[in-house]
């Protein structure tokens, strides 16, 4: 009976053949995607539990995770998210107008809702609605290479300064701290006023400020991990600083960065909006925070111009923030990671 | 005096932040693309500058030393209040003239709103918490949602229309000042400490305090908004876990009144990482200062940022990120020792 489950276990954990060739950063990210499903069962790596518990514990709390994950707020939070994707992929199809068209100069301006234009105009009588509709992409496209550039990076050296400790583990940190003092938005507009405002520069300079927020988070954990007796197993057993990092202590730590990852893209957003307000954004791209600044002057006698946008921000957020409410509230019921 | 040897260590713990972050700073500006050799001499009004006037202006900005002794002199001016001279936003005006005239107003709303932000926050969250998964927990909850959600300067820009014009307009009454931090027809009171209640108070003007309450209750409402969103869940699930405790199950089977069992045994160790999130949101505040005074037109320190950024003027910027510096590193010393007090279990 046990050996029955020992063999299925290991055939589940053990999913992928050992592949020296490749590098320990490409087979961590294809492990994490392979064994994903794993790292959502709360039980699985305590190292308390029999064999026999932890096959219960899987099948419980697999019926659990769907159960908690099923509230209204949550999938109202996934059909927002749905929705904004759909307005990613498909604009041209959805949009009264192309995107040329909301970016062109017409004759009139600032005329309110019509049948030809159902939200309003902004200013050079470009369409609101097909600028609300063109603004979900710049929105995700910046945001979502930004995060995953902070994510891979921060993870990395805050494993890297947490795993080795002592001088490497102080100077990072200090490092971190640095970056942690200043206000972001701040930091990023001085990074965009040097490298100029282009849409790969915004990307890159909110990849950068991610970063120390990623590596404390996963340092907290790595500290916690590198203790534990299966660490020492993996050195007993021969395996390099590499290996013990990226594929024993990774795994077991990154839990709370999955479900920071959902919070992020919605702070992500709307800090990338405070910097469109601002005057920081690709002059090229149509994005909401911009509209809302461009809005803002005729506040009081155009306010379709600048409230719709606003509210598609909010909307988006909104969507993630519920989404990753709902992810934390099924994987992490004692709230420890908030 | 354990406390007192404490905040001394953490103090000199502070000091290699600061100095990495003027480094920082300094790095970062000197990379800025541009002049401030031709931004300075066009802001003083010399439109078609030869060789002689390049070479005079690169001598007076300092900028013809090599980087490492322009690194150290920056240091030093910072750290003895000689802030320089303002090359491009107002040429020739003191550094330090420019950021006191303005830092006094970010200062207030930054306070006010976290003061507000805390009080707000910690009870809504204690109320969630009392009425768990209850309608009253479910209105906290998704209010504290929304405003985690909402873009600060959106939820400003809400606040002006409906509340300042609409509302205005159907009450027949003026409201709340839609933007500006005094009406029109008020003078400034005589420079004292530079922040305007106080100066009011030492000139006995009282009417110039409440003319400048009244008109900083929209920014800081929308501003305290967005800090009490983060302060509620934080205080809801910690509630929630101290109302967990041996000890609170305890109080109530002695018989204490429920109020009694929240306010005197709950509240205070629920508080613990309440603080610390309080102290973490106040870099989040800065940034949303910034944005809120751009809405409201506050003339704070966040639009003399935007300015020297785009107007190349370093010495202000450095200036500024100075600081928000201090401001960052005292309130996070504040939180520590609020921690301590609260949690008398820390030794240090």
């Amino acid at each position: 009976m046990d050996q029955d489950i020992i063999k299925d276990l290991e055939e589940e954990i053990e999913l992928e053949p050992e592949q020296e060739l490749e590098k320990p950063t490409t087979y961590v990210f294809s492990w994490l995607f392979r064994n994903s499903k794993f790292l959502a069962i709360p039980g699985l790596r305590d190292e308390n539990l029999t064999l026999r518990e932890i096959e219960y514990e899987k099948q419980r709390s697999k019926r659990k995770f769907i159960r908690r994950f099923k509230s209204v707020l949550t999938i109202i939070g996934i059909v927002i998210i749905f929705l904004v994707i759909t307005l990613v992929v498909f604009p041209d199809w959805i949009a009264p107008f192309t995107f040329n068209e909301a970016n062109a100069i017409w004759a009139g301006a600032w005329d309110p809702p019509s049948a030809e234009n159902p939200l309003g105009q902004t200013e050079f009588g470009r369409d609101v609605l097909s600028r609300c509709i063109y603004g979900a992409r710049s929105s995700l496209t910046i945001a979502l290479p930004a995060i995953t550039f902070s994510v891979i990076f921060g993870v990395i050296i805050g494993v890297i300064a947490a795993y080795y400790g002592g001088w490497v583990d102080s100077v990072i940190m200090r490092i971190m701290d640095i970056f942690l003092a200043f206000p972001g938005l701040i930091l990023a507009m001085v990074f965009i006023a040097i490298w100029g405002q282009r849409i790969e520069y915004i990307m890159l300079a909110w990849g950068i400020l991610g970063i120390p927020f990623y590596s404390r988070l996963i340092r907290g954990n790595v500290l916690q991990a590198r203790e534990l007796p299966y660490v020492e197993a993996a050195k007993v057993a021969g395996a390099g600083n590499w290996r013990i990092m990226f594929r024993h202590i990774l795994p077991n730590c990154i839990q709370p960065v999955i479900i920071s990852f959902t919070f992020e893209i919605g702070g992500i957003i709307l800090s990338l909006a405070g910097l469109a307000f601002l005057g920081y954004s690709d002059p090229m791209m149509i994005e909401w925070g911009r509209d809302v600044d461009i809005g803002r002057h005729h506040l009081y006698d155009a306010p379709w111009a600048s409230l719709w946008p606003g509210l598609m921000i909010l909307v988006t957020v909104l969507g993630f923030m519920l989404m990753g409410d709902g992810l934390r509230d099924a994987l992490d019921p004692r709230l420890k990671n908030l | 005096m354990s406390m007192i040897k404490y905040i001394i260590r953490r103090l000199i713990a502070m000091i290699p932040v600061i100095f990495g972050v003027l480094t920082l700073t300094f790095i970062l500006s000197r990379l800025m693309p541009g002049d401030p050799v031709l931004a300075s001499l066009l802001a003083r009004g010399i439109n078609h500058p030869n060789q002689e006037h390049y070479e005079a202006m690169l001598v007076e900005l300092g900028l013809d030393q090599p980087l490492i002794i322009q690194y150290f002199r920056y240091l030093a001016e910072l750290f003895t209040g000689n802030w320089g001279i303002s090359v491009s936003i107002k040429a020739g005006e003191p550094v330090w003239d420019l950021v006191w005239e303005r830092l006094p107003r970010t200062v207030d709303i930054a306070i006010f709103s976290i003061l507000i932000a805390a009080i707000i926050g910690v009870r809504a969250g204690v109320i969630s918490a009392k009425h768990r998964n209850k309608s009253r927990d479910t209105i906290v909850r998704g209010l504290a949602l929304v405003g985690v959600s909402i873009p600060v300067f959106f939820f400003g820009m809400l606040l002006q229309y409906f509340i300042a014009y609409r509302l205005s307009e159907v009450l027949g009454f003026r409201t709340f000042p839609a933007i500006g931090y005094k009406s029109m027809e008020y003078p400034d009171p005589p420079f004292v400490t530079g922040f305007r209640i106080w100066d009011s108070l030492f000139s006995g003007q009282i009417y110039l305090i409440t003319d400048y309450l009244w008109h900083l209750i929209l920014p800081v409402f929308c501003l305290s908004f967005i800090s009490i969103a983060g302060i509620t869940r934080q205080s809801r699930s910690s509630m929630l876990e101290v109302l967990e405790q041996d000890y609170v199950r305890t109080a109530r089977a002695k018989g204490c009144k429920e109020k009694d069992v929240i306010n005197t045994h709950a509240l205070k160790n629920s508080l613990i990482p309440t603080v610390t999130v309080i102290g973490l949101s106040f870099a989040g505040l800065l940034s949303g200062a910034v944005l809120t005074e751009t809405t409201f037109e506050l003339n704070g320190v966040g639009d003399l940022l935007i300015a020297s950024i785009t107007g190349l003027d370093y010495w202000v910027l450095s200036a500024i990120v100075f600081v928000i510096t201090i401001m960052f590193v005292v309130l996070n010393l504040i939180t520590d020792v609020i921690y301590a007090i609260l949690d008398p279990r820390i030794v240090y």
